[in-house]
């Protein structure tokens, strides 16, 4: 039995910067065949954005991250260079601790590399999640940042997945990558050799595909590596199927360079429009390119969501990443203890409430004495649903937020705040309060129906703590 | 139990006073609650005391409460300092009362102190925000202020009070405060100007929060066996209730009532064997004009939902049925969080002396104060009535 993708899902940031708003910032627009990219919000990183493609996967697949026995993530921009990053975000799902964990990165070839191994693990470890999310950035002026968008993918790998992984391959040169990032900088950089680095590529990119076992005739779609607009298309040649063919599924033009997710984005955007076969080439830097021939026996379930929803003006753009915002301020913040918040993950990740064996009612957070029957017992466990209904709401004003939130409310302005009930399983609910996000806070009223998503809270003595805010319900 | 009396009340100007300090503050309320006292009294005589105080912006979170009666003489006098957020020397006063009615003291001061405004902004708004559910809803990027906006948002959502009626708490509270000398916003102000004032917290606007005050204020309480020593004019306790809640106000059944205010005042009312319908005037928590309107649904004032309009109709401002908050409240007069409590109790015990000025309520004989901490995790409410005529 040949492994298979058995779902897929894809998400990408709602805020869009056009190449046209930073024409006119810059005089120029560098990033060539971009018309504008996608840019992650204030709380958003590869992991934020992992966690929405994963959610979307696992959903379309019907497969609860319990059942999941091995997990992938590829991403160049991990949140931090040393950190076992996994079991929170197997956390986030409810995959188990058992579950084995890796990640891939250094290379934009992450992604694939990441498909390859689920491929070779998923017979003896039960269905698998790859997940390939990434948002690189660049010098402000140059091309790498004017093409720099962000997004994510994902899939879940069976044994007997109905878009079967038929053929790998891969290619490597003892050369130096035309694109890098020193240690220490969160900045990517190239070499900027136009004929060298395009030599490089196309090198690779076709190597890598000469070697790549497939059926030319049953392939309709392909999905290639883009740091930028034009890259893709220098390698038709080398591929079955027309420019035409590769544009249909490219996401480069709309979300911008999404490093190791870009091929794994253009996967999942054919697995959505029912392709019959799919050939991917992701391309490291010029010294290696990964290859992959897939066949799509029969409709692959799929969640992608990568339409983008606002424009932002240069200036806000600057302003969300954090360019031209001041760090966090001095003077001490709110305090919840790194312990304290670990014994607060299931809640934090997954809503966990707690019922009372002795009313019945749910308790969230399920801690002490029951809040409506006041039992000292023992909760049993309940995972609450993830939509919910604002019960109050308030906005946080330009300058009022907490000292820990001031960072947060420099780059994404004033932001709403409000309590959320969460339906139970079996009837009841629970309340939590809640920060939004995706929402004009002036749009925020009593009645609305929202969902959760995970993101980032804030950072404290170096670690990031992740946890749940709510959206407007899709 | 024996019956406990005020017999002297008083305090500092509220306000931003950078000569001062916590212990100068409290000085000044200190001479001013033995001044106050009607045949006098000797530091010797006092024998217990409790200083409400969040702690100054954590300057002073051990000891602060020996610091300050060491400060104005008090040495050798135990003394404790209590902390439940803005209610601090709400329970001073009702700790005081406990000591005094249980015949372990027979004078006990209570009072409380705070100074925030030598704070850097973002230290403030720290110490102004650990009130709250701090693990829940500080981690939702919730303030003080937006806790009260949410019980507004649900207010509004669930009776349809309005922006304006919350602006008539303010005009109203303003036009109290500027009788008050001891105001830190002793101005008036119009339904225009709180209407028109900067957004802090949608739906709540600048006139509809308190201003972050330094200040001090103090009371003495006294046995029924030595009140005579005192005064001839006594001012009893006729009830006293307190209750607490969850600190969180996710927690809680209901966004639109503190059931902690509740169940203080059905104890208080019970106690002193009144209702609301009995009282002359009333010093309750408006930290935010949405708690005053709150507070008279949940102290019976009105019938809940109709606090906005009783708002609105006037009967609370001087002259009216039941006036409220003479003092300026939190408001005008100002907030120091860990005084204000006590300072609730200088006000009625002005009042009932006869003492008020301009802001004197005729025939007052008996006033009520409530005092909440954070949103409602701990509330007092203590009932006063001029004796002999209630």
């Amino acid at each position: 039995m040949t492994p298979g993708i058995a779902a897929a899902g894809a998400y990408a940031p709602r805020s869009r910067l056009t190449g046209d708003a930073i024409a006119d910032a810059w005089g120029q627009f560098k990033a060539g065949g971009i018309e504008e990219t996608a840019v992650p919000g204030p709380d958003e990183d590869v992991l934020t954005m992992g966690y929405e493609a994963a959610r979307n996967a696992l959903d379309a697949a019907a497969v609860s991250g319990a059942d999941v026995g091995w997990v992938g993530f590829a991403t160049t921009n991990p949140p931090v260079e040393e950190e076992a990053l996994l079991p929170r975000f197997g956390e986030m799902l409810a995959v188990p601790e058992t579950a084995e964990t890796t990640m891939f990165t250094g290379s934009l070839t992450a992604g694939v590399r990441a498909l390859r191994a689920a491929a070779r693990a998923v017979d003896s470890t039960g269905p698998a999640l790859v997940v390939a999310s990434d948002a690189p950035r660049g010098a402000l002026d140059e091309a790498l940042e004017q093409g720099a968008g962000a997004g994510a993918a994902a899939f879940v790998v069976t044994a007997d997945g109905a878009a079967t992984l038929d053929a790998f391959a891969s290619v490597a040169e003892p050369a130096a990558g035309t694109r890098f990032r020193e240690r220490g900088s969160d900045r990517s950089a190239g070499l900027g050799i136009t004929p060298f680095d395009r030599q490089a590529f196309e090198s690779t990119v076709t190597r890598a595909l000469g070697s790549l076992d497939y059926d030319e005739a049953a392939v309709d779609a392909a999905a290639v590596q883009a740091t930028d607009g034009r890259q893709p298309y220098r390698v038709t040649g080398a591929l079955p199927v027309s420019g035409e063919d590769l544009k249909a599924h490219a996401t480069v033009h709309t979300l911008g360079d999404t490093g190791a997710a870009s091929v794994p984005l253009s996967i999942a955007m054919a697995l959505s429009d029912d392709v019959s076969g799919i050939v991917g080439v992701a391309a490291g830097s010029g010294a290696t390119a990964e290859a992959v021939a897939i066949d799509v026996t029969e409709t692959v379930p799929t969640g992608v969501s990568l339409d983008g929803e606002v424009d932002l003006d240069y200036a806000s753009y600057l302003r969300q990443r954090g360019e031209v915002t001041g760090g966090a301020p001095q003077g001490g913040g709110g305090y919840v203890s790194l312990p304290a918040w670990h014994r607060s993950l299931a809640q934090r990740y997954r809503l966990e409430a707690g019922r009372c064996p002795a009313c019945d009612r749910l308790n969230m957070p399920p801690r002490g004495a029951c809040s409506h029957c006041n039992a000292l017992a023992e909760y049993e466990p309940v995972e609450l649903s993830r939509t919910g209904s604002v019960e109050a709401s308030s906005i946080i004003s330009q300058g009022g937020a907490p000292p820990e939130f001031a960072e947060l409310q420099g780059r994404s302005g004033e932001y709403a705040t409000g309590i959320v009930a969460f339906d139970g399983p079996d009837g009841g609910s629970a309340s939590l309060p809640a920060l939004f996000v995706e929402v004009d806070p002036e749009d925020v009223a009593v009645g609305d129906e929202v969902e959760m998503t995970i993101r980032r809270i804030y950072t404290q003595e170096g670690v990031t703590r992740y946890g749940f805010k709510v959206r407007p319900s899709a | 139990m024996r019956d406990a009396y005020l017999i002297g009340a008083g305090q500092s100007d509220f306000g931003a006073f950078p000569d001062e300090s916590y212990r100068s503050l409290f000085r000044t309320a200190f001479e001013e609650t033995t001044a106050s006292v009607p045949k006098g009294i000797s530091r010797d005589d006092i024998d217990e005391a409790y200083i409400g105080m969040v702690s100054i912006g954590g300057r002073q979170i051990g000891l602060p409460g020996p610091a300050v009666t060491e400060h104005v003489g008090l040495d050798g006098v135990p003394c404790v300092r209590l902390e439940n957020a803005c209610a601090a020397s709400g329970y001073s006063v009702r700790q005081a009362i406990q000591a005094v009615r249980s015949g372990m003291a027979d004078v006990a001061l209570a009072g409380g102190t705070e100074v925030m405004n030598d704070l850097g902004r973002d230290r403030a708004r720290y110490w102004l925000g650990v009130s709250g559910e701090m693990e829940w809803e500080r981690m939702a990027g919730t303030t003080f202020s937006g806790v009260f906006a949410q019980i507004a948002s649900a207010h509004m959502a669930e009776y349809g009070t309005t922006s304006e009626q919350l602006s008539h708490v303010a005009v109203k509270s303003h036009e109290h405060g500027a009788k008050n000398p001891h105001a830190h916003l002793g101005y008036e102000c119009s339904l225009e100007d709180a209407e028109s004032a900067p957004t802090i917290a949608a739906p709540l606007g600048l006139y509809h929060c308190c201003p972050m005050s330094d200040g001090a204020a103090a009371v003495l309480v006294a046995s029924e066996d030595v009140v005579d020593e005192y005064t001839d004019d006594p001012i009893r306790v006729a009830g006293a209730g307190a209750a607490s809640g969850g600190i969180g106000l996710f927690e809680r059944d209901s966004y639109t009532s503190i059931p902690a205010t509740r169940d203080a005042a059905a104890a208080a009312y019970d106690e002193a064997g009144i209702s609301a319908d009995d009282l002359d005037f009333a010093e309750v928590h408006d930290c935010f004009s949405i708690a005053e309107i709150v507070a008279y649904e949940d102290l019976g004032f009105c019938d809940p939902g109709e606090g906005g309009a009783f708002a609105e109709s006037g009967e609370t401002r001087l002259g009216g049925d039941l006036p409220v908050n003479t003092s300026g409240g939190l408001k005008s007069k100002g907030h120091p969080i860990g005084a204000t409590g006590a300072s609730q109790m200088v006000e009625v015990f002005e009042q009932l002396s006869g003492h008020a000025g301009d802001r004197q309520v005729a025939d007052a004989t008996v006033g009520l104060a409530h005092n909440i901490g954070g949103s409602g995790g701990a509330a007092t409410v203590h009932i006063l009535e001029r004796e002999g005529s209630a």
